[in-house]
């Protein structure tokens, strides 16, 4: 059995307050410690009844009517007027600065349609589609700082779990490049289709990995992209096309993507 | 765990605005509260919330839009407060900060068996008695009441409670799990001397 959860711990926990790694592990000890687990819970109705008990004054009518018109007073003589004038500038500013690049795209846009097929365009912005969708799924798993929905590093874990939520199967490979661990899978949405997201640590980067179905067999994407500061590198295997997601080094996550690749065709 | 989350019914700032007004009066029913937590005195917490305003007024060009208005009020709140009348008693009257640095590296949360004595359910009831628990976080020292505040009542994440504090990390979590230690403990102290009572009286009517 591991170690009893320090207190500091136990009140992060019910805060909602740990990382990934460490809420993995405190569930792991909770699962199996009666005692931490019923200290969680009494910190945790502890914290709900003192959330109520808390909210216990009501201010004054009067005093919030001198502070409401003490509030407009001053937004009307306007200590903030400058700023909020060039607020106003610099949202025209980054308005025309937008519409200037919208132009752009579309000028370019006009030119790509004129040199290629219609099909390529299409290609190219469904990828740039794909490609945002990926790494928004990529940083909204960052943000949620939830555990995965499998945790394991374990590759025959994490592969089975999938059974019956994806109409498809792959492989994990056995041999991860230095540094690169497994942290578990989530089951995802892209396009409106089930995918797996396998999350990945690279060092203390983080990866996403989408595994999905080919929706084209004839569409080919380009292996490498960059989105917002997220390298995106994307490859496929037969039916399948995987979409790896990071912040890391581009070649690390190649590396990763490598072994991703040479695992789906068994030697 | 956030399951048990109890939401306060506030309206959240809307995105985008950016005038004082906008952002400072939604979180006028927060301020008060704290205020008057933190002064025990309805004229003091009036005064102190007040101030608090027109200090936020006067040094809202050196707030960044963006950033998060909510921390940076409740400083204010926070360090007008410390230099108040009642800030000023409630330092004197105990050295409250040398007796946390004292203990703060103190031991875990519960004495050895203290758990298996408190079920769930005991605790379930024991929490529903509000007045208890008021009357419980009355009596804590203002810089563990305030980490409670912060957390439990207003939500925010502990970075934005160390903002607020002006203190690391580290110091919000061993704050927090002292001012819950504590809070237990004070819950806990007037149930055992009923218990005890009952005993007594027990062992009267037997004798």
């Amino acid at each position: 059995m591991t170690a009893h959860l320090a207190s500091t711990l136990l009140n992060a926990l019910v805060d909602g307050e740990l990382s990934v790694e460490q809420a993995a592990a405190a569930k792991l000890h909770l699962d199996e410690c009666p005692s931490c687990t019923a200290s969680a819970l009494n910190l945790a109705l502890l914290k709900n009844a003192a959330a109520k008990a808390g909210q216990r004054y009501t201010v004054p009518s009067q005093l919030e009517q001198r502070l409401r018109s003490l509030a407009s007073s001053q937004t009307r003589q306007t200590p903030r007027a400058p700023v909020a004038a060039s607020s106003t500038l610099l949202r025209t500013l980054s308005a025309a600065v937008a519409i200037g690049a919208m132009l752009l795209v579309v000028a370019t846009g006009w030119i790509f349609t004129q040199r290629h097929a219609q099909t390529s365009e299409l290609a190219s912005v469904q990828q740039a589609a794909l490609v945002t969708e990926v790494s928004d799924l990529h940083i909204a798993t960052l943000a949620a700082n939830q555990p995965p929905e499998v945790i394991s590093s374990d590759r025959h874990t994490v592969k089975p779990w999938f059974q019956g939520k994806i109409p498809f199967s792959f492989n994990l490979p056995e041999n991860l490049p230095g540094d690169t661990k497994l942290d578990g899978a989530n089951l995802t949405y892209l396009h409106n289709r089930p995918v797996a997201q396998l999350l990945y640590s690279i060092g203390r980067h983080r990866v996403s990995v989408f595994v999905e179905q080919k929706p084209d067999p004839a569409q080919q994407n380009p292996p490498k992209a960059e989105h917002s500061g997220f390298h995106v590198v994307s490859f496929q295997t037969g039916d399948l096309e995987f979409t790896a997601v990071s912040d890391v080094d581009p070649a690390r996550l190649s590396g990763l993507a490598r072994a991703l690749q040479q695992s789906q065709t068994p030697r | 765990m956030a399951l048990l989350r109890w939401k306060r019914p506030v309206h959240e700032t809307v995105a985008g605005s950016s005038t004082f007004e906008d952002l400072a009066l939604p979180l006028l029913p927060a301020l008060y509260n704290v205020a008057s937590w933190l002064t025990q005195n309805p004229t003091d917490a009036e005064d102190l919330v007040q101030e608090t305003f027109l200090k936020a007024l006067r040094g809202f060009d050196s707030f960044e839009p963006g950033s998060n208005f909510k921390a940076w009020i409740f400083r204010i709140l926070r360090n007008t407060y410390l230099t108040s009348r009642s800030g000023l008693r409630a330092r004197r009257t105990v050295s409250l900060e040398e007796e946390l640095q004292e203990t703060e590296s103190g031991p875990g949360l519960y004495p050895e068996g203290a758990i298996d004595r408190l079920t769930p359910e005991l605790d379930l009831i024991r929490l529903s008695n509000r007045a208890a628990l008021e009357s419980a976080m009355e009596q804590l020292p203002p810089p563990l009441l305030e980490v409670v505040l912060l957390c439990d009542v207003e939500e925010m994440k502990y970075k934005e409670i160390a903002t607020v504090l002006d203190i690391p990390i580290g110091t919000v979590m061993s704050r927090l799990a002292r001012a819950r230690a504590s809070l237990r403990k004070l819950l806990d102290a007037p149930q055992n001397k009923e218990s005890q009572n009952r005993e007594s009286r027990d062992k009267e009517s037997r004798a």
